[in-house]
């Protein structure tokens, strides 16, 4: 059990906020706990206080204006998962809400949870790279945005500044007609960290890609997009010859990044699968997916 | 060591208790409140025997701090029987023997029960994807999956006689 | 058929009701007010002599009672199912996560602090963890009586001549892994003192063979030790070892004060048996029709630093190793060795697994072949009335195998439509 000098509770983000400023660093904010709990239980995280954001309901819900939608960073996955708005608007991201650990970690574990542990095979992270999302960062001096890549920088590093925490996320919404999709590749279905995930929004003009973007995660220290891959997408007509080149590409960046890692050799041959699938799943003439 | 006043429901009953933050809530349960329905299998989100109930959600208690659950009611297996008449539940986990050594069992009862809440007539793919979150190392889950099937309609019985 | 009142019915478990109910009592959920937490301290490498203990500064940890090692073990410090070659508190090490000294203390945070500061000077000898390695003339000793522990040989008729008139020959070199039971329950127990009776609840499947051993351990007649089992969360045959049976015991005879112990499941997977890792090389030979003519097996289980079941489940291996079917010419050899891995007990099946494993994949490959499907490669050689085994048993009663695997093949074209049909 974790030995805690000081735990706050702190029933609004000013609060919340202020704690953190006096702390100098000694504090840790704590979302759902799915990450820092056991962590602390292990020995792994030594923690000498908590700031337990868990009151916070003003940053739990998901909103939406003109263009853009709002995620508070403590809504869980499995409120995104089974949100109308994002199901309809950015079904890569419920997938990807969806995909997470089990029933347990969805109703616990939180979008902004994910960000900030920083891991190379968060979930949402890859949904939400491939979405250009920003975070929002507040601290008692003020607050900035900044795109989720950037936020992320190495396995477990961010640049979230000590007293700050990341109070929403925000990405607008893929055009109209634009179709989205995620995949996870795990040992089984439930409860398994992705092997790799891979997130996909294509954009049709005329029966032609007009606009692409695909993130992968688990490949690099973190989530991110592939511009080659997006590239190779546009001005492409959906079919089978456009998936199976695809697959090609996404093996050859996949070997590319991952060099002569032991991991290599099944990830290059494992790409192809989850991005025929996706792409198979995409181009399909259902509506799954239709923004 | 920081001290944290904690109140929550239990079952049903307010309970206040000043406590060392750095518990589990499944700290809290076993060793405190001796409710030792909830179980510890691995403590680290993987297997589901410590799963409660938390304001109508199934949590893992072995992921929570104690102190996160203030102001919100736990349910544990304890609280299903509560007037000592078996609930659909454990009434249909034993009718179809989906229990065998029972450590998973009050982690599968009450994933049931949430998904039964929300879902009163699931198929076998949505009873499969509800206890997702939980191992069961003896049955092989097909008696488990029955044994939902069954409190399903068992509750559909009752509610209907009790509705008429 | 006549109408039983229990027979051909299904019958409710008698702990059912408090099993979903919550009720049922675990090891874990005893509670014992003022029961002392025992932590074990284990062995980070796999193959050392221990030099020294130094408890002192372990024991100025406030809340920690007392530290055992084993220079306080008051009996035969040895104990095991078949053969007695695992201590309780080790002086040698053999495999990473062996015993070497054991916490009581009022809380588990102290017994924790304790746990790190216990100085151990050790001696490293170089590991060996592969079987082949352990079996050679000039390999260091895991035990005193030599790595490799027993050999069982299954002989019948002439292999040598089959093989020489074979139409067919296959062979095959087949390695399986080490497999955790992972029962959801880990090891726990409490332990007390009744006077001068020493009582251990503890989750079991063997509280017999445990009362036999803690009992020798602790140099207490018998019938001062009882040891109950508590509703068991699973075991698979994991829990038919001895796992924290004489911590408890040592603990609460020495401190006369009740004492309780739980692992977690870091603790459980490295610190208690696991399945047989077995190396098989397979030649099966057979006719152009697929009739059987002759096997020839060698068998190496890898049963770890201890013993456990390994002799009886490499038993078990050889008289399983032609699988259900009948062989005129059988040579089969199994042997059991000692290595730095956790150790090998039991578990479901006993070595029959990694046989069937090795023996259904030479039914396949013959059938291959010999262009049969290999459902009819199976029914060719099955036990039949009558059959011998190739321990020479007449199977003159009823056999239920035939059968058995038409019904088999009957379900799986029905739940694989995907199967075709037999020659695919
Ligand atoms: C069994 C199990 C299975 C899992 N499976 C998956 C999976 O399939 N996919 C996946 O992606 N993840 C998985 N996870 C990881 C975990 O659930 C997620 O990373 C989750 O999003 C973490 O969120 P949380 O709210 O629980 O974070 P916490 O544990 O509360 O915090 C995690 C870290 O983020 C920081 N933090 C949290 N919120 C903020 C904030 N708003 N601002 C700044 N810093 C913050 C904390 O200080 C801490 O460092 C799994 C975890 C477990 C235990
Ligand atoms: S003990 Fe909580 S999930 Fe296993
Ligand atoms: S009944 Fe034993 S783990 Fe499920």
């Amino acid at each position: 059990m974790p030995d805690l000098s000081e735990y706050y509770q702190p029933q609004s983000l000013t609060a919340a906020l202020e704690l953190l400023a006096k702390s100098n660093g000694k504090l840790i904010p704590l979302a759902g706990g799915t990450d820092i709990v056991p962590a602390m239980g292990k020995g792994e995280l030594k923690a000498n206080g908590l700031v337990d954001l868990s009151k916070l309901s003003e940053i739990r819900r998901i909103s939406m204006d003109d263009s853009e939608i709002k995620i508070g960073s403590l809504t869980t996955f499995a409120q995104i998962e089974t949100s109308p708005l994002i199901q309809a608007k950015a079904s890569l991201l419920a997938d990807a809400a969806a995909a997470v650990g089990s029933p347990q970690i969805r109703t616990t574990g939180t979008i902004g949870g994910n960000i900030a542990n920083a891991s190379p095979a968060a979930d949402t992270v890859t949904a939400l790279v491939t979405l250009d999302a920003q975070a929002r960062l507040d601290s008692i001096k003020g607050s900035r945005r900044v795109l989720v890549s950037e936020l992320l920088c190495g396995v477990g590093k961010t640049n979230i500044h000590p007293q700050e925490i990341i109070t929403e996320i925000t990405f607008k919404i893929p055009s109209t007609g634009s179709k989205t999709g995620f995949i996870k590749l795990g040992r089984r279905k439930a409860l398994a960290i992705a092997r790799m995930n891979l997130a996909i929004i294509v954009t049709l003009d005329n029966g032609k890609i007009s606009f692409a973007r695909v993130g992968l995660g688990a490949v690099g220290p973190n989530p991110r997009r592939y511009p080659v891959l997006e590239n190779s997408l546009v001005g492409q007509s959906p079919s089978e010859s456009l998936i199976d080149e695809f697959a090609i590409e996404a093996e050859r960046e996949v070997t590319r990044v991952l060099g002569s890692r032991p991991s290599a050799i099944y990830k290059c041959e494992a790409v192809k699968g989850i991005a025929r699938d996706l792409l198979k799943k995409m181009f399909s003439d259902s509506g799954q997916g239709v923004v | 060591m920081a001290q944290f006043h904690l109140e929550m429901k239990v079952n049903g009953k307010a309970i206040a208790l000043d406590i060392d933050p750095g518990l589990r809530l499944l700290d809290v349960l076993r060793d405190i409140l001796h409710l030792t329905g909830t179980k510890e299998g691995c403590g680290e989100g993987e297997c589901g025997a410590c799963s409660v109930i938390l304001d109508d959600e199934l949590v893992d208690s072995c992921l929570i701090l104690a102190p996160q659950a203030y102001g919100r009611e736990v349910i544990t297996i304890e609280g299903l029987a509560l007037n000592g008449e078996l609930d659909p539940y454990q009434q249909a986990f034993l009718e179809v023997g989906a229990v065998q050594c029972g450590y998973c069992t009050p982690g599968m009862i009450l994933a049931a029960r949430v998904l039964l809440n929300h879902k009163p007539k699931p198929s076998q793919q949505e009873i499969a994807r509800a206890i997702s979150g939980n191992l069961c190392r003896c049955t092989g889950y097909a008696k488990i999956v029955q044994g939902v099937e069954i409190a399903a309609s068992i509750k559909e019985t009752k509610e209907g006689v009790s509705r008429a | 058929m006549p109408e039983y009142s229990i027979i051909g019915k299904s019958v409710q478990r008698v702990d059912g009701p408090r099993k979903v109910s919550g009720q049922a009592q675990y090891a874990a959920d005893l509670n014992i007010p003022g029961a002392l937490c025992l932590k074990v301290l284990r062995s980070k490498v796999a193959h050392a002599l221990v030099k020294e203990i130094n408890v002192s500064e372990a024991l100025k940890v406030p809340g920690v009672v007392q530290i055992f090692t084993h220079a306080d073990i008051p009996g035969i410090n040895s104990y095991g199912i078949i053969i007695k070659d695992q201590p309780a508190l080790t002086n040698k090490v053999r495999f990473k996560g062996d015993a070497i000294a054991l916490v009581a203390a009022q809380d588990e945070a102290s017994a924790i602090i304790a746990l790190s500061l216990i100085e151990v000077t050790l001696e490293e000898l170089p590991p060996i963890y592969d079987v082949k390695a352990a079996m050679r003339e000039d390999a260091p000793a895991i035990h005193d009586r030599g790595n490799s522990i027993s050999a069982y040989r299954v002989k019948k008729g002439n292999v040598e001549s089959a093989l020489k008139q074979a139409e067919v020959i296959i062979t095959g070199s087949y390695t399986t892994q080490r497999i955790e039971h992972c029962y959801i329950e880990t090891e726990a127990g409490v332990a007390y003192m009744d006077n001068d009776l020493l009582v251990i609840k503890a989750g079991t499947q063997n509280p017999h063979y445990d009362r036999r051993d803690v009992a020798r351990v602790l140099g207490l007649p018998m019938n001062k030790v009882r040891i109950i089992q508590t509703t068991t969360g699973g075991g698979f045959g994991g829990k038919l070892d001895i796992s924290v049976q004489c911590f408890l015991g040592l603990a609460a005879l020495k401190l006369g004060r009740p004492v309780k112990i739980a692992y977690d499941r870091h603790e459980s997977f490295i610190s208690t048996g696991k399945r047989h890792p077995f190396y098989i090389d397979y030649t099966t030979a057979a006719d152009k029709e697929g009739k059987l003519s002759a096997v020839k097996v060698r068998i190496v289980g890898d049963t770890g630093a201890y013993a456990s079941y390994g002799p009886a489940t490499l038993l078990r291996a050889a008289v399983h190793a032609t699988g259900p079917y009948e062989v005129p010419n059988v040579d089969i050899e199994a042997s059991c060795v000692y290595t730095n891995n956790p150790f090998s007990g039991a578990m479901r099946g006993f070595g029959t697994p990694q046989m069937a494993f090795a023996c259904e994949s030479q039914m396949d490959l013959v059938a291959q072949a010999v262009n049969i499907s290999p459902v009819e490669m199976r029914r060719r050689n099955i036990f039949q009335k009558g059959a011998v085994t190739a321990t020479q048993q007449k199977l003159d009663a009823s056999i239920g195998i035939g059968k058995t695997l038409e019904a088999a093949w009957e379900k799986a074209l029905q739940v694989m439509p995907g199967l075709g049909d037999e020659n695919i």
